[in-house]
């Protein structure tokens, strides 16, 4: 690689939530090992078009730089991922990037993904621990259901399966893989699992899991290569017995 | 109440029980035009033999019903979806927005299908439905053959490709690799419902 050579990037810029979108190109020098949000990164120190028009900075959410926080989730190239493991090098050129539109967007690159956390109450995505019981004893970990419950709490709520998922949208209610399959993880919770009955119940109103369209999709795109569709077959599971539960009253 | 949850499974039974055994049905007394006229009739006559106020309930209770309540509720699924397979060009994925397109052909076949010959030519005209009104029909116009053989493999997928999410909203399949079985089971046996369809269909053309 000559030390001359440029990445192009073509931006999808919006000033506001309600204004219009428009896209911007902008070159950055290439480097060995060049990421997403490095690029950004000089991008933001040099906003300069192609064109040699000096405009706003580039918005966009980052955080922890190592695919674990979810902040830096857009779309690249058409796919929902993070950008900070988005490596030049495995990019097609010229690289666009764009929000995820699934969500409302701030401003630029940044959305704001708080309707996750507004699904992970609707299923009651804690534990309960305050009450008049003893806690002082804390109850083990199955250890045939840990390894499930580690991976599943690798989500880091970036939202690429919503993206993804053709069913989540201003067009339905569905709240998304991510925060269904959290259910899960709780259920699995010693604790956790004496409430399972009430996420069952929250999974089985209008926008839960049966709004799931089987496409698949974020089982393909999830960065914590979280086997969703294999705990969205589970959580069907368990509502049906849920449902035969109640219809029985047992 | 969890009417969205039972509204949901009461859709994917319609569908794959009720409706399955209407395509089933249709396929079976169909294929019967392979071996002629003769064959054909008879296997019309036999389902005549079913006393006609006890085939009129089978038509309401299992057939119309079902299929109005999976069609509407259908169409409000089909609305819920933003298909974007262009972006995400996975094998599943296609096939669930080929899922959704199918159906919006099969809404308005059906419309056109029951409308035109149970309603209007054997409900209202009283026309005896036999081979003869079928080659007349097919091998007079081209364009609706053709529509008729497009309708059957919209069913078809629909329906084939419907056992294999069938199997994953009732948690029957859960990892990927009893879902891949069923799904390479269930398109096989498309492929050979669709076949069986082009063969009888063709059979109207060939036999003149």
């Amino acid at each position: 690689m000559s030390d001359n050579q440029k990445v192009r990037f073509i931006i999808e810029r919006q000033d506001s939530p309600d204004s219009k979108p428009y896209t911007e190109e902008f070159d950055v020098d290439y480097r060995p090992g060049l990421n997403v949000v490095a690029a950004l990164m000089e991008i933001q120190q040099n906003p300069v078009t192609v064109d040699g028009k000096k405009v706003a900075p580039v918005v966009w959410e980052c955080n922890c730089l190592e695919k674990v926080c979810g902040a830096c989730m857009m779309v690249i190239n058409g796919k929902a991922r993070q950008a900070c493991c988005a490596l030049i090098d495995e990019l097609k050129q010229p690289i666009r990037l764009a929000p995820a539109r699934t969500f409302p967007v701030v401003r630029d690159l940044m959305v704001d993904r708080s309707v996750m956390f507004e699904s992970l109450k609707k299923i009651q995505g804690w534990v309960e621990i305050d009450g008049s019981f003893d806690s002082v004893d804390a109850p083990r970990q199955n250890p045939y259901t840990a390894q499930v419950a580690y991976e599943i709490s690798h989500c880091m709520t970036c939202g690429c399966c919503l993206e993804a998922c053709p069913n989540v949208g201003p067009q339905s209610d569905f709240i998304g893989p991510a925060p269904t399959v959290q259910a899960y993880l709780f259920n699995l919770h010693p604790i956790g699992k004496y409430d399972a009955p009430k996420r069952l119940e929250a999974l089985m109103q209008k926008g839960g899991i049966t709004s799931c369209g089987n496409s698949q999709n974020c089982v393909e795109v999830c960065p914590k290569s979280i086997k969703l569709t294999t705990y969205l077959a589970q959580l069907n599971r368990d509502v049906n017995k849920q449902a035969l539960r109640n219809i029985f009253n047992v | 109440m969890n009417t969205a949850f039972y509204l949901r499974r009461l859709h994917s039974l319609a569908g794959l029980v009720c409706l399955g055994a209407v395509l089933f049905e249709h396929i079976f007394t169909n294929s019967m035009a392979l071996g002629g006229a003769k064959a054909l009739d008879g296997a019309l006559a036999m389902m005549e033999l079913i006393p006609p106020l006890i085939f009129l309930a089978l038509e309401i209770g299992a057939i119309g019903v079902p299929l109005l309540f999976h069609g509407i509720y259908g169409i409000y699924i089909a609305l819920e979806a933003n298909n974007n397979p262009g972006r995400f060009g996975y094998t599943r994925n296609w096939c669930f927005a080929l899922q959704r397109w199918t159906a919006w052909f099969l809404v308005f076949f059906l419309i056109w299908h029951i409308g035109y010959l149970r309603i209007f030519e054997k409900g209202m005209n009283g026309t005896h439905i036999s081979y003869d009104l079928l080659q007349s029909l097919f091998v007079g116009s081209p364009i609706t053959a053709c529509l008729y053989v497009l309708g059957m493999f919209a069913a078809i997928f629909h329906f084939c490709n419907g056992i294999t999410t069938f199997c994953m909203t009732w948690g029957i399949t859960k990892g990927p690799r009893s879902q891949k079985v069923v799904s390479v089971l269930s398109m096989l046996l498309c492929a050979g419902l669709c076949l069986v369809t082009l063969a009888f269909m063709s059979s109207y053309f060939l036999m003149v």
